[in-house]
């Protein structure tokens, strides 16, 4: 049995699921701030027909995919840290905004991994006192390149650790070895804000869920729409984050399970997410999740989120018809405040929803506004909803399609996708996804646990891990993204060698976070090599390889039966 | 005078624009793209400047906005060259992606989606000429010509500026607009003396119905950021003022590089952007550079940033110092005289075309030209034949052959330019069927280059069939 919880914005939703069927599920308002609360109401509904010898024995995993660290990053929750850059040059960081607590030091790494400043050692110093005086514990110490070369940064920990034993430094390698220095800066600031009010909460769930008799593993959802177990999330709290859009990314696998093109609309009461399925894999936003208006480290899926719910408010404003941005609550025809898309839906199926006359009398004020019939009106949002969907849908697809591209190959063979299928997500999908699928020309799938596909998705996610290697051979040295791990190679390193490494090191790092049973489901997603030339002869070769355990589902799940 | 001309360049953009902020960028490194594997033309070039610009994180600022290219049409690329024995054996995909990409920034740039672009992209096109036999100075396909006929059929545009800052002469460009009054084609370069491919003097100044169109700045080698912004402060800016063009493009090749290894003068990045930030370009397209680690990375971060509007003012190379660059007396004096030439024969250009065409409207004018191909080894002589017209800058008449290692072609070419006159497009158009029916012996290939109509027409005379674009 497989447990699934998702703490959304609104509702905490759970599931108890096994061999393809939801045995149980529960859904109970998200307490923003007591989510332990909510989370355990739910647990505790799932848990209540179970004996305890079911509990113990035929549960098998628990997943949560939880708020609180985009919660902690958009509210300023978060401990207090400061941030030490050495940009060396290029952007004028000192004009740019960052930060509280942003310290710039002198020092430059090249993009070989050449130390072209050395660092300005006094000037270290002065930050750690002004730091230590400002009563923070925390430093972020991040430097440009520090990927090819963390010599910088390692210094700078040295000296202010020296003088300061008590600082806790985190390094922006560890964090993250991909190439972007602004975002490396975000995710590690955010990292060492967050890292203790995340291992708290941690721990105190995990205890609570000891407590319940539950012996399998825990693992958290990461933006990316795979699993970690609970103790590999204390070193990287920033992948939690907007975990809730991919627990519905891997719920519409769980009901599909297939190669379609589909688009995953998850409606909710005030938005309404979007994101793509190509060809049966999800699409990854190109560029990494943005948190507090910054760019991350953080992989994630592509999702578009739209100020369009179930229960936006429709009103009359100067001559037209707005719907949202915001609620006022629940749909007039479960005893809401006025009028919304699904009053209007309720409308055109006679009441299939709710109530038939506390819709009606929620439209009738403003369709006399509008000089339309009440069953006018309904048509009326029911088409602009659809069509603001249909427009976000299509502005998706081109902007897939617009993804720069670097190789002749990749422009050659430019992949051309067709919508085929609607996948709703949430209560309100069954009212608003026929309509919508039609307007697009494709299938629509709503199925009976689409509205609790989220913690499905929570419940059946694998883990992923991904990989990069960098490999420089006149320098004889590689790095992965992961961990701040480098070492040495030989300079008749070639790129199957690259392969082999990169493959290896998957292996060990995926065996030490506990996951190592999905080890072997490895793909190369990136093979790259450059010839280094100078004069007229080879001086080296330079190598970028990528290779992932992509998210998916479980083995253990085989997808969902049809009838339960 | 910078007043009036940042005024103009303002309206001139708030036309288009309306409002909108970002810098257009392509970046296409064609990493699976070489000449070959030891050329500096090699995939490797264009690497450091990804990594540069990724960890620097430019893309992620709301400046900019990344698009992918796309393939040029064959037809935009037969608006331009005579493709010898066709366009496909001379733009490759990898030619029509970089052309492409100045081709999507000039539609982003028209939509009003950016304020600015800069394709960097590669091949590079500044070399290949009207007719292309083969590939010369790295290039096969001139990528700022494909663009800015497609500009101007697609919407109209007519008065263009094009300044080439790459160190080697822009031969290619300057024989395109050779004869085009309404293109101003302005080149600074190391002296042709000293420096690949020999040409680009002062008195190469256009032909005889667009002389003045054509200016040529040849720097002593050495030049420093003092002499190359001298030129554009004392020529370049006033003469673009006096032009007024609609569109300013930037041939923006990066070997002025005091580090680059296949010339020897003395600009640096930051330089770059200073230029870039006062010439103010709408588009800019990359054309050389082969200092791939120490100029590249820094040159092409300064542009974007200089064109996007984002402070430069830490942008510097590894082993930049900055009192070594500065300019010699001797060098600032010889600039000196070139500026002074170079705006008398600029400001003349008016009477040179009207005394032209008094003397001769209605003649044919004759230059015969010997152009070598370095890449593919190539020997082509050229007979160029220019109809005066009192109406119009009159049509052209290419008879070409070349000498490969592969064999021969002969071919001949006409060219109807966009303004021509209705009698001058029937006589060409005329001549161009007379060609046809004659049975020759002595080309390979007719073609013909109707801009007005957008019609390129391929006629091989073996197998008697025509290619209509």
């Amino acid at each position: 049995m497989l447990i699934g919880i998702d703490v959304g914005g609104t509702f905490t939703d759970g599931i108890l699921c096994s061999e393809g069927r939801i045995i149980n599920s529960s859904k109970h308002p998200t307490k923003k701030d007591d989510l332990q609360d909510s989370i355990f109401a739910v647990l505790d509904d799932l848990l209540q027909d179970l004996t305890n010898y079911e509990i113990k024995s035929n549960i098998t995993q628990v997943v949560l995919s939880t708020t609180l660290v985009t919660n902690l990053l958009v509210t300023g929750g978060g401990e207090r840290a400061a941030l030490v850059l050495i940009p060396g040059p290029g952007l004028n960081i000192r004009q740019m905004e960052f930060f509280p607590h942003t310290y710039i030091t002198e020092g430059a790494t090249d993009f070989r991994g050449r130390n072209t400043e050395p660092l300005n050692e006094a000037q270290i110093e002065e930050i750690g006192k002004l730091i230590v005086a400002e009563g923070i514990g925390k430093v972020a110490v991040v430097g440009k390149f520090s990927q090819r070369n963390d010599s910088h940064e390692r210094r700078v920990e040295e000296i202010l650790k020296g003088r300061y034993p008590q600082l806790e430094v985190i390094r922006g390698f560890e964090v993250s070895g991909q190439l972007n220095f602004l975002r490396r800066a975000a995710t590690t600031y955010y990292t060492a804000v967050t890292r203790d009010k995340w291992a708290s909460f941690a721990a105190s769930i995990k205890k609570s869920i000891r407590e319940r008799g539950i012996t399998s593993p825990i693992n958290i959802l990461k933006a990316d729409g795979g699993t970690m177990p609970l103790n590999v999330s204390l070193d990287c709290p920033c992948e939690t984050i907007f975990s809730g859009p991919a627990a519905s990314v891997i719920g519409a696998l769980a009901l599909t399970m297939d190669r379609y093109t589909s688009v995953v609309v998850d409606i909710g009461g005030t938005t309404t997410d979007l994101a793509l399925i190509l060809e049966g894999k999800p699409l990854y936003a190109s560029r990494g999740a943005v948190v507090g208006g910054r760019y991350t480290h953080v992989r994630s899926f592509a999702v578009r989120s739209i100020a369009l719910g179930g229960d936006s408010a429709v009103r009359w404003v100067g001559n037209k018809i707005v719907i949202g941005p915001d609620r006022l609550g629940p749909a007039a025809c479960f005893g809401g405040p006025g009028a919304t898309p699904t009053d209007a839906i309720n409308i055109l199926e006679e009441g299939k929803l709710g109530s038939l006359s506390l819709s009606r009398k929620a439209l009738e004020e403003v369709s006399r506004q509008a000089g339309l019939t009440v069953r006018g009106l309904a048509q009326t949002i029911v088409s602009r909803v659809n069509d603001q969907l249909k427009d976000s849908i299509k502005e998706m697809f081109k902007s897939w399609e617009q993804e720069p591209a670097y190789k002749i190959w990749e422009i050659i063979h430019k992949r051309q996708v067709k919508l085929e299928r609607v996948v709703g997500i949430g209560a309100a999908a069954g009212a608003f996804i026929p309509s919508l699928a039609d307007s697009l020309g494709c299938q629509a799938l709503v199925h009976h646990y689409s509205p609790v596909a989220n913690a499905l998705g929570a419940a059946v996610a694998r883990p992923t891990l991904t990989l990069l290697l960098h490999a420089d051979t006149e320098q004889r040295s590689y790095y992965l993204n992961l961990e701040g791990i480098s070492g040495r190679i030989s300079s008749g390193f070639q790129l199957e060698d690259a392969k082999e490494l990169a493959r290896k090191q998957l292996k060990i790092i995926a065996k030490k976070r506990g996951i190592g049973r999905y080890a072997d489901r490895y793909e190369y997603f990136l093979e790259e090599q450059f010839n280094m030339i100078r004069g007229w002869s080879t001086v080296g070769k330079l190598f970028d390889v990528g290779v992932q355990i992509t998210s998916g589902i479980i083995d253990e799940f085989k997808g969902v039966q049809m009838h339960s | 005078m910078r007043d009036k001309q940042d005024i103009q360049k303002e309206v001139r953009k708030n036309e288009r624009t309306a409002g909108e902020g970002q810098t257009g960028l392509v970046f296409f490194p064609a990493f699976d793209w070489a000449i070959s594997p030891t050329h500096p033309e090699r995939e490797e070039r264009l690497l450091y400047t990804r990594d540069q610009l990724f960890e620097e994180g430019i893309m992620d600022l709301p400046q900019i906005r990344q698009y992918q290219p796309r393939l040029a049409e064959l037809k935009d690329i037969a608006r331009v060259h005579f493709c010898v024995p066709d366009v496909e054996t001379q733009a490759t995909e990898a030619h029509r992606i970089a052309a492409g990409g100045a081709l999507v920034i000039a539609d982003a740039l028209m939509s009003g989606e950016i304020k600015n672009g800069f394709a960097l992209v590669r091949p590079p096109g500044h070399h290949a000429m009207r007719v292309v036999h083969g590939n010369r100075g790295f290039c096969n396909i001139n990528n700022e010509p494909v663009m800015i006929e497609y500009l101007r059929k697609k919407y109209g545009l007519q008065r263009i500026a094009i300044v080439d800052t790459d160190v080697h002469h822009g031969d290619g460009t300057q024989d395109i607009y050779w004869h085009d009054p309404d293109v101003l084609f302005i080149s600074f370069h190391q002296d042709g003396r000293t420096l690949y491919p020999g040409s680009g003097f002062t008195d190469e100044i256009g032909g005889p119905l667009a002389a003045g169109a054509t200016l040529n700045v040849p720097l002593p080698p050495g030049t420093t950021d003092e002499g190359i912004l001298y030129v554009l402060d004392n020529l370049v800016l006033p003469v673009l003022d006096e032009f007024q063009p609609e569109l300013i493009v930037n041939s923006a090749g990066q070997d002025n590089h005091y580090s680059d290894p296949l010339a020897n003068m003395a600009f640096s990045a930051r330089g770059y952007a200073l230029l870039n930030e006062k010439l103010s370009p709408d588009i800019a397209v990359l054309e050389g550079g082969y200092s791939v680690e120490t100029a590249l990375p820094y040159v092409n971060l300064g542009i974007i940033m200089a064109m996007a509007g984002i402070d430069y003012s830490n942008l510097y190379e590894p082993d930049y110092r900055k009192d070594i660059f500065k300019e010699e007396r001797g060098n600032l004096k010889r600039l000196e005289d070139i500026v002074h030439e170079l705006t008398g024969i600029f400001r003349l250009r008016q009477e040179l075309a009207e005394k032209t065409r008094r003397q001769g409207s209605g003649s044919l004018l004759q230059r015969h030209r010997q152009i070598y191909y370095d890449t593919d080894q190539i020997r082509e002589t050229q007979l160029e034949t220019l109809k005066v017209c009192a109406e119009c800058p009159g049509y052209l008449l290419i008879e070409s052959a070349a000498i490969a290692r592969k064999g021969r072609h002969r071919v001949y070419c006409i060219s109807i330019p966009i303004q021509c006159c209705l009698r001058c497009r029937q006589e060409a158009r005329d001549h161009y069927a007379k060609m046809q029916r004659r049975n020759s012996n002595s080309f390979d290939y007719v073609y013909l280059q109707d801009r007005p109509a957008d019609v390129y027409l391929q006629y091989d005379y073996r197998t008697k069939k025509e290619r209509v674009f």
